[in-house]
């Protein structure tokens, strides 16, 4: 799968689980301070990028993970395993 | 004699998680002591040593005098090999005779009495296969001696077993301090008050209906009502808590609210209004303000309890409250369901409706759903600063134990995690 692609679908989880519209969501964005993700809302996106892509993440280190974009990059190593 | 305890991998001792994850299924509380405690009493060993799960061998060995996992305690004297869910009460083989193994119908060995020149020809290098081998070679006998089967039977018997074990201690009177106004109903030679207690006033102490015993260094703030059986153990505090009967509380706990015939393990939290009823808590615990539980069904019908996430067993009792593994943390105002089961080393939010019946060993329930969370390491840090605080530290054996741990509750939670995940994205 393209980085584009799972960026697009990223978007969309972000969008639906942060209720937020597409356009404010950049590669840039930061979960916390741009998107305003509370600490149950991050528990919540990772629970709605699994299910997206299927995957089973580790917890701890995909909590790490900051912007939009680095999400992407981190996503990638899964699905294209 | 040398008594040794044993608590063997097998169906028994999942029947008492989340508790047992933890611990052998001898160091649960029924009355005013452990269920070892009771064994080692009855059986007047001096020299006791004791075969758990390995996984929690190093941690336990921390927590005990006797010898843990040990083959060499498997030798060289008379042995009387004991399962720990044999109830003491019961249990009157003489420690010395002949050798003899004790089966149940369906050929599980509750004891073993094994002679010190049997022992030597039996040749046997570890517990199972010591049990194995004198099964195989000395007399058995039929032996339907009442064991402990589930958690909530401990809760059930505690009142009365809190009555036994008073008398049986045969202590009373005021060793420490009672200030005025001092409200004691029923008979003073039913009330125990432990060297360093401190009693404020207006606490009401009731043992009209059974005893109750005030350990050491407890501290019992104003408007407390404790009523008897009731056991508080050494150094807990109680804040304008309402004690109904048949508590066992502590050591070094914190409670308030309104408890009835509870358990609640060493260094838990219920420091808020709240009830808790027919309850076992393990320690480390905290219950967040306005946690309560459910013990009674609206139609009075029997409880049942769901011990594997799966199948509910009847507990043929109508009054059943929640099992609430160590480490356990609940937000305000959670409200558990009648019988619930809550793993271990989980972080619990409110919903706003009672809970599920089962929420798995380290969940993080939001939102209603089991989730990954933070992840264990995140509950690792707060146990860490949890124990602290209280002087207490979390060691790498304790940090092995609860990896394995994690590692033997991970199929049916990871299964709760993909239905959770589904829930919650299916609510957007």
């Amino acid at each position: 799968m393209d980085k584009s692609e799972i960026q697009t679908r990223i978007v969309k989880a972000v969008c639906q689980v942060l209720n937020i519209e597409k356009d404010m969501v950049t590669p840039q964005s930061n979960f916390v301070f741009d998107l305003g993700a509370e600490s149950t809302q991050s528990v919540q996106l990772l629970a709605a990028f699994e299910e997206e892509f299927g995957i089973e993440m580790e917890s701890e280190a995909a909590l790490s993970v900051q912007t939009v974009g680095e999400a992407v990059d981190f996503i990638a190593k899964y699905v294209n395993q | 004699m040398r008594l040794i305890l044993f608590d063997l991998p097998g169906q028994e001792r999942r029947n008492f998680y989340p508790l047992s994850l933890s611990r052998p299924i001898w160091e649960l509380r029924c009355g005013m002591s452990t269920l070892g405690e009771k064994l080692i009493a009855k059986t007047a060993a001096a020299d006791v040593a004791c075969f758990v799960p390995d996984y929690m061998a190093q941690a336990y060995r921390a927590k005990t005098d006797h010898k843990v996992n040990d083959p060499a305690m498997l030798t060289g004297d008379d042995l009387l090999l004991l399962d720990g869910r044999v109830k003491a009460a019961s249990f009157n083989l003489e420690p010395k005779g002949p050798s003899e193994v004790g089966l149940t119908d369906d050929g599980q060995c509750l004891y073993a009495r094994i002679s010190k020149d049997d022992l030597a020809k039996l040749k046997a290098d570890s517990i199972e296969s010591l049990l194995t081998a004198a099964q195989q070679n000395l007399a058995t006998v039929k032996c339907d001696l009442p064991t402990w089967n589930y958690t909530w039977e401990l809760v059930l018997a505690n009142p009365e077993q809190i009555t036994e074990d008073f008398q049986a201690l045969g202590r009373n009177g005021i060793e420490g301090t009672i200030e005025e106004p001092k409200a004691i109903r029923g008979s003073a030679k039913d009330v125990y008050v432990g060297s360093g207690a401190l009693i404020h006033p207006m606490v009401v102490i009731d043992a009209a209906n059974g005893p109750v015993f005030i350990d050491q260094d407890a501290e019992i703030h104003p408007f407390t009502r404790i009523e008897g059986p009731a056991y508080i153990g050494k150094k807990s505090i109680l804040f304008g808590a309402k004690c109904r009967e048949g508590n066992s509380i502590g050591p070094v706990c914190r409670v308030g609210g309104e408890v009835e015939e509870s358990i609640i393990h060493g260094h838990s939290n219920k420091y808020h209004d709240g009830f808790l009823g027919h309850a076992y808590v393990g320690e480390w615990v905290n219950l967040g303000a306005f946690t309560t539980n459910s013990d009674l069904k609206n139609d009075y019908t029997s409880v049942s309890v769901t011990l594997d996430g799966r199948r509910p067993i009847d507990t043929g009792s109508t009054k059943v409250g929640s099992l609430i593994g160590d480490h356990t943390k609940t937000s305000i105002g959670v409200s558990f369901n009648t019988g619930a089961y809550v793993g271990a080393m989980g972080l619990i939010m409110a919903t706003g409706k009672p809970l599920p019946k089962f929420i798995p060993s380290f969940s993080w329930f939001l939102e209603g759903v089991t989730t990954k969370g933070f992840g264990k390491a995140k509950l690792y840090e707060t146990a860490k600063v949890a124990m602290s605080r209280r002087q207490c530290q979390w060691t790498p054996a304790e940090e092995e134990m609860w990896d394995a741990i994690f590692a033997i509750t991970a199929p049916v939670r990871d299964e709760a995690i993909r239905r959770g995940r589904r829930q919650m994205l299916s609510k957007r």
